[in-house]
């Protein structure tokens, strides 16, 4: 699915958080949304879902204005499981809430395709690693098949090597499945790794955009500080 | 100046909040007969209210009922009006005390629960996951709790209306040396259905109170942990004190 932005706008009371944004999301491609903290990324990202409405500006899902919020999927930044769930009923909450009661195989194949055996099918979330909790709401994220995949900064509380993995995941289920992604990060190496396109936020306007294997060579000012400070504090 | 104007925002605070409860409640109308529907979540949730509040209750109602024989006696005794206890037990406790401690009881028990759990679902964006899952939200998270606790509440006060007045028979009986069959005969021939009726529809109204305000509260709780902890204490305190200032007018119009 491609997303069209179109001069959108948002404030809540008298603080500006998104200023005539356009963006576009190409289909089939991996969007990153980068920024530091504030700049109005998590609010872009659900009014693009649907979560919250824009006051201004107009959003195009494949060229039409409205969307059944069913094509999306999204995985939050803490994962956002239901604690009082086992991990199945977190994965199919839709069929759960349904009373359907057909979808084991379904959720040890969503299991298996983010890197987990079926032994944690009956466990609870706080039976389980942040690692894990982050592939299980990514199983949640693409139960449903979304047509588009939104992933809000999904390395974030990983060490290094679970980082890394679930980038390398999210590369092969964006692949596999053909999903448009779109992911707020700070994370640098992960931006670079997952990314197609990038769109650097900051105060609430667009400053750079382009290609993410050419981000490091962006000519932008606050992008290259932006740059410049997340690379100091990884060197710290 | 800076006294008249904190006056004023606490006045209009008041008045915004007492607003956006009322909008509450009226999305609690409008959504209850709104599919979908939600039916095993609401039958599961009721269920965990049941069985978790019946032992709180039923120390209430025993306790409640045994110190109001005591006391009824002490004052009865003064003037040679001991026979008057077993009434006094069972009229205490099916107009008043009944649903009375068990809307407090129940607050405390099941109100700071529903908004700490809805409020710690709000600041770890569980409630955004929701609506990610086109799921609806309001008919999930607050239909089922007031609808269970509005419906529990009824049975909770009959449980502690048995389970005090069995109390008072006991303490009246074994302690007081009553006649067991005249204590009887005298509770149940002086209560009406009435009396009762009047007590449930108390516990109803205390009930629907508990549920809305404790999941307004956790689903307006502000962010972090000092979110969930002001939404859990705002639950309690302002269900308690509707529950008694609601008591009395639902008493001026049973009177």
């Amino acid at each position: 699915m491609e997303i069209k932005i179109e001069k959108l706008s948002k404030k809540f009371g008298d603080n500006h958080v998104l200023k005539n944004i356009n963006i576009l999301i190409e289909k089939n491609k991996s969007t990153i949304i980068l920024g530091k903290s504030g700049c109005g990324k998590s609010v872009l990202l659900k009014i693009i879902y649907q979560l919250i409405r824009n006051d201004k500006g107009l959003i195009f899902y494949d060229k039409k204005k409205f969307v059944d919020i069913d094509k999306f999927g999204m995985l939050f930044q803490y994962g956002a499981l239901f604690d009082s769930l086992t991990v199945a009923e977190n994965i199919a909450f839709i069929d759960f809430v349904d009373g359907k009661k057909n979808y084991k195989n379904k959720v040890i194949n969503s299991l298996k395709e983010v890197g987990l055996t079926a032994d944690v099918y009956d466990k609870h979330p706080s039976e389980i690693s942040g690692g894990m909790k982050k592939r299980v709401a990514l199983a949640r994220a693409i139960y449903k098949n979304p047509k588009v995949i939104f992933l809000d900064e999904p390395t974030t509380g990983l060490d290094p090597i679970n980082s890394d993995m679930i980038n390398e995941l999210i590369i092969r289920i964006i692949k596999k499945k053909k999903m448009t992604a779109v992911t707020i990060t700070h994370d640098i190496q992960s931006a670079l790794k997952t990314g197609d396109n990038y769109f650097f936020l900051n105060n609430g306007v667009v400053e750079d955009f382009g290609k993410c294997n050419l981000m490091l060579k962006s000519k932008n000012k606050l992008m290259n500080e932006f740059l410049m400070g997340v690379k100091k504090l990884q060197n710290s | 100046m800076q006294f008249i104007e904190s006056i004023g925002a606490t006045a209009l605070n008041f008045i915004r909040a007492i607003g956006k409860i009322v909008i509450f409640i009226f999305l609690f109308f409008r959504f209850i007969f709104k599919p979908r529907f939600y039916l095993r979540h609401n039958l599961k949730y009721f269920i965990e209210i049941f069985i978790s509040s019946i032992p709180i209750i039923a120390l209430t109602g025993i306790f409640s009922g045994m110190v109001l024989a005591l006391q009824s006696y002490t004052g009865f005794s003064r003037f040679s009006a001991e026979s008057a206890i077993p009434n006094i037990v069972v009229l205490t406790l099916t107009r008043e005390l009944g649903p009375v401690l068990t809307g407090l009881m129940i607050s405390a028990r099941v109100g700071s629960a529903i908004a700490a759990e809805i409020a710690t679902m709000r600041v770890t964006e569980q409630i955004d996951a929701l609506k990610t899952l086109n799921t609806n939200y309001f008919n999930y998270l607050v239909t089922p709790r007031v609808l269970s606790l509005t419906l529990a509440m009824p049975i909770f006060v009959t449980i502690v209306d048995f389970i005090g007045v069995t109390g008072g028979y006991l303490v009246s009986v074994y302690r007081l040396g009553f006649n067991e069959n005249m204590y009887l005969i005298n509770t149940i021939d002086f209560i009406s259905f009435s009396d009762y009726l009047s007590g449930v529809i108390k516990a109803t109204v205390f009930g629907f109170i508990i549920s809305i305000i404790s999941c307004y509260n956790g689903l307006y709780s502000k962010k972090g942990a000092f979110g969930v902890g002001s939404a859990t204490t705002n639950a309690v305190v302002i269900s308690s004190i509707l529950i008694l200032i609601f008591n009395y007018f639902l008493t001026e119009i049973f009177f």
